[in-house]
């Protein structure tokens, strides 16, 4: 296998810079401070660096090279449109504190960003600083801890989940301090009010929660559940994760929550890159709104039309009580105008975005678990839903159990196995309390053809020799990767000689 | 609506399901949480359309390259080759996801593993992550990390110093990350010169960690940073936030005793962006691995012996620890990493000395063409600077910088609006593209102000 650091040519050869604009600059740096060991980085020129990143391309899965159902995590095509945007000089070239005046349209695009996603989560105000779903929940935890402290209860001191929640949740809970107190979903997978009851008390600062749950279904006793915290003094709060279901049908805020963050790498497509950049913006009721993480943008009527023609004069504002700063910038600004393109798309229409994903996960969902009958015969055994209900909103979860009690071929097997026929495999092993689970989410951008030929090869595969399948994958790049061993025996960095 | 391929074909799919309506796919929501009107938001545009509106409000901004621009506060108004953009928006990286499919997604794997590399090598620590937000976040878990780990045996308990000049927007940071958990501040003292006291830091011994960065906000390079670690001892973690580009020239932090090494990662692979996205360099020694934050690639072996590359150490993680995580870190900035290492291979180890010797050069000869204005002096004239360097102005910064704007410089960071007390300070940030006529108009203007308030 080739490396970068095989690439070891002569000095400069690999970018050409102008020289140094005076020479002696350094003279003033002590000795002691100045590096005598340059780093071993590779010496490499552009068509070897073009050659060596194309050929990484090419052994790497994205929504691009094909169906991507990995649930929870909103894998929707990503409008072209948005990168070319992002490349203008007037988000590409600006600095966070440049005056106010000099960035009036960048200003003016946040705004909007704010109001659109209030408006679509039924919040009173949004910021668009966390830069990540879980940095959203962070920050909004940390504001109902200073909202419970400005209220004279800093002894509320623990958070409940569900049994069923992103493991963002608890974690982000306690960074902040926090003791979680985790609820058992019901037999039926959800929410167990009389577990909820039970755990609430004076002592509770807040729920996590997301709606619909991690298996897809929407809570029916979402207003009840509210209720019972809020009678217990706690705060209510949105994991957006699953936002892209119920987009225009409904909203946190209808449903009783007081804080929600939103993933505009999930619901606003902004791309996955690999594990990141994302965007979590949030967004509380009026009371939390004091707390906010600042700065957050804010508009007045401007004497003339304003530089940006609509009459209003944008400046950043400080939340009263703000609980300062949890990415020293704005936010991933790039993240938000590539959402704010793609929101632009919608308008209005947004809800459109949501029916089609619930549509095509229920549609898939159909047509995996109801094959025709010569398909069925030849099928060793079917899973099982993850969790009983009619419908289901834009994901569902299967559990392999009968299979894996049936063939010895597990969830993790069918996954890889799924390698091979070009897709990537959906979400395994969670929610936990689904055993065997495989999580599938679609998403809108999926047409009718390509989700009928993943429920065929997905039948298919339940009907393969099980060895086949449980020896899977047989034609991607690397077979079945140990990660035991990776584990173990630590590799973390090329080992370079001196 | 160009993004639904489904579109117009709804009736057919839910017949086949034996439902009626788009309607029935929603029936499970209570009535009472139903939203029955449309959302009050403006009509669809075509691409056409939203090209134009992008082009219309994002050209109202000023951008940094349309004229002389010396502002900086840590982040470099760098020049990305061009290479980077067009290969990091390859599909098959931009559009995937986490690689925990590995047989899949060797590509990113390998790529940041080799990332891993070259930030090792860069800082002079065995371990890197795959990035974190960005320097404030970086330097946050990096605290939450060294009380981790040191915390057990650390004689003051939950206490960590930091440096007195580190910039209030990042320590704010830092303040959020550390608060709900019980971690104590205090303050690292620096002298009148600006450099770190080391008397008094000889107090910070059997603390859990020290931060200190170097350069400071001030953008003064240190010497006696590399003594610290002598001075606080093995029970306290040394974390030291750097900027990038200078370890072209400076020590690496690994190489003079620090067991944690953050840092600014945008001046490799990406324009300043309006604050983000950027990413947040992490490297630490081996004693720090198990408690890190973040993913990490390992290099292991297929099923047929072959080489492969996939996520490791995921135990410590949110989504298998949830509450007992290290970190709630998820999402990273993995593709923004990615660009960084395809500009720092770019570089090569002679082109990173080079453009650091070329910030360090227009650094100075801006340094010495601004003081050569009567009653502009340096804050500390007898420190070092690497990008950064700040002058005291005979009246208040804003005013200077409000003054610089109108004659179509941006001049630098008013240091007001850090510190009350340094209000009549200006930072003024350098960097490789900063060029002579840059320098001179930033003398015009500033002499024009200095003219105007001292008459």
């Amino acid at each position: 296998m080739s490396d970068i650091f095989q690439f070891n040519g002569a000095e400069g050869s690999g970018w050409s810079q102008p020289e140094p604009m005076i020479d002696g600059a350094t003279d003033t740096i002590p000795s002691l401070l100045r590096r005598s060991i340059l780093p071993r980085w590779p010496r490499a020129s552009e068509p070897e660096l073009v050659r060596h990143y194309t050929w990484l391309s090419h052994r790497n899965f994205g929504i691009d090279t094909g169906f991507y159902p990995l649930g929870s995590c909103t894998m929707k095509h990503n409008p072209r449109i948005n990168e070319r945007i992002i490349q203008l000089p007037g988000i590409d070239r600006i600095h966070p504190l440049q005056p106010e005046h000099q960035i009036q349209g960048l200003l003016s695009i946040f705004y909007e960003m704010q109001e659109m996603l209030e408006i679509c989560a039924g919040m009173d105000q949004v910021t668009l600083q966390p830069v990540a779903g879980a940095q959203g929940e962070f920050a909004a935890i940390r504001c109902i801890q200073e909202y419970h402290s400005s209220n004279g209860e800093s002894h509320r001191d623990k958070v409940i989940v569900p049994d069923s929640a992103h493991g963002t949740n608890p974690a982000s809970a306690a960074m902040c301090g926090y003791e979680i107190v985790e609820i058992p979903s019901g037999e039926d997978g959800r929410l167990n009010l009389d577990a909820l009851s039970a755990a609430v008390g004076d002592d509770t600062a807040a729920m996590m929660i997301t709606n619909p749950s991690t298996l897809g279904i929407f809570e029916p006793e979402i207003v009840e559940a509210a209720e019972i915290v809020h009678a217990a003094g706690g705060q209510m709060y949105y994991d957006g994760a699953n936002f892209n279901a119920i987009l225009g049908k409904t909203d946190p805020g209808r449903m009783g929550f007081d804080a929600v963050h939103y993933n505009l790498h999930k619901t606003f497509s902004q791309p996955h890159g690999g594990g990141g950049p994302g965007s979590g913006p949030i967004g509380v009721k009026a009371h939390l709104a004091d707390f906010l993480p600042s700065p957050l943008v804010d508009r007045e009527a401007a004497e003339d039309d304003g530089s940006t023609g609509d009459g209003y004069r944008y400046f950043w504002r400080k939340p009263a009580k703000s609980i300062g700063k949890v990415q020293q910038w704005h936010g991933n600004a790039g993240a938000v105008v590539r959402a704010w393109a793609y929101y632009r798309r919608y308008g209005r229409e947004l809800e459109l975005m949501s029916e089609h994903a619930v549509l095509n996960a229920n549609y898939l969902r159909h047509q995996i678990m109801n094959p025709d009958s010569d398909k069925h015969d030849s099928i060793h055994s079917m899973p099982l839903d993850g969790a009983p209900a009619d419908v289901v909103k834009h994901e569902f979860t299967l559990s392999m159990m009968p299979v894996k009690e049936t063939t010895g071929v597990t969830g993790k097997d069918v996954a890889k196995r799924l390698l091979d026929y070009g897709y990537m495999s959906p979400t395994l092993y969670f929610p936990m309390i689904v055993p065997e689970c495989l999580m599938i989410e679609p998403t809108e951008t999926e047409s009718r053809e390509v989700l009928d030929k993943f429920a065929e090869d997905f039948l298919t595969i339940l009907s393969e020799d099980p060895e086949v399948v449980q020896t899977a994958p047989h034609n991607t790049d690397v077979r079945r990767v140990d990660e035991v061993l990776a584990a173990r025996s630590l590799v973390l960095r090329k080992e370079l000689d001196e | 609506m160009d993004q639904l391929p489904n579109l117009g074909r709804e009736q057919e799919m839910l017949d086949s399901m034996g439902l009626k309506s788009i309607d029935d796919l929603f029936s499970d929501i209570p009535e009472e949480v139903c939203r029955s009107d449309p959302l009050p938001l403006r009509g669809p545009q075509s691409e056409e359309e939203i090209w134009s509106d992008a082009q219309r409000l994002l050209s109202v901004n000023i951008d940094l390259d349309s004229r002389p621009s010396f502002l900086s506060a840590g982040l470099a108004r760098n020049f990305v080759p061009t290479m980077v953009s067009m290969l990091a928006t390859r599909g098959e990286f931009l559009t995937s996801y986490t690689p925990y499919q590995p047989e899949v997604s060797q590509g990113m794997l390998q790529a940041m593993w080799e990332f891993q590399t070259m930030v090792s090598e860069l800082v002079g620590l065995p371990v890197s992550n795959v990035s974190m937000y960005d320097a404030s976040t970086a330097a946050a878990e990096a605290i939450t990390c060294a009380v981790r780990v040191k915390g057990r045996k650390a004689t003051q308990k939950g206490v960590v110093y930091v440096s007195q000049f580190v910039p209030p927007h990042r320590l704010s940071v830092i303040e959020n990350y550390t608060k709900g958990v019980g971690i104590e501040l205090r303050t690292l003292e620096h002298n009148m010169d600006g450099r770190v006291n080391l008397e008094a830091a000889a107090a910070a011994a059997g603390s859990c960690a020290v931060y200190v960065e170097q350069p400071n906000a001030f953008g003064e390079l240190d010497e006696g940073i590399t003594q610290l670690k002598q001075i606080i001892g093995e029970k306290t973690a040394l974390i030291v936030g750097v900027d990038a580009v200078s370890l072209g020239i400076v020590e690496a932090p690994g190489n003079y005793g620090a067991d944690i090494v953050v840092g600014e990662g945008q001046p490799f692979g990406i324009g300043p962006t309006a604050g983000g996205p950027i990413y947040g360099l992490f490297a630490c020694k081996k004693d720090y691995l198990r408690m890190m934050p973040g993913r990490i690639v390992g290099k292991t072996l297929d099923e047929d012996g072959k080489d492969a590359f996939t996520l490791t150490l995921s135990t410590r993680e949110q989504h298998i620890r949830r509450h007992r995580a290290t970190s709630n870190i998820c999402s990273n900035e993995t593709l923004i990493a990615l660009m960084g290492a395809m500009h720092m291979a770019l570089l090569g180890p002679e082109g990173l000395e080079k453009l650091a010797l070329r910030v360090a050069a227009t650094t100075e000869a801006t340094k010495q063409a601004v003081t050569s204005i009567s009653r502009v002096e340096l804050v500390d004239p007898e420190t070092p600077n690497f990008r950064e360097f700040a002058v005291k102005l005979p009246g208040d910064a804003a005013d200077a910088v409000a003054h610089m704007d109108a004659a179509g410089v941006l001049g630098g960071f008013p240091m007001g609006e850090w510190w009350d007390s340094m209000s009549s300070c200006l930072l003024i940030g350098c960097d490789e593209r900063t060029s002579q006529s840059d320098i001179d108009a930033l003398l015009v203007a500033l002499s024009s102000w200095v003219e105007e308030v001292s008459a």
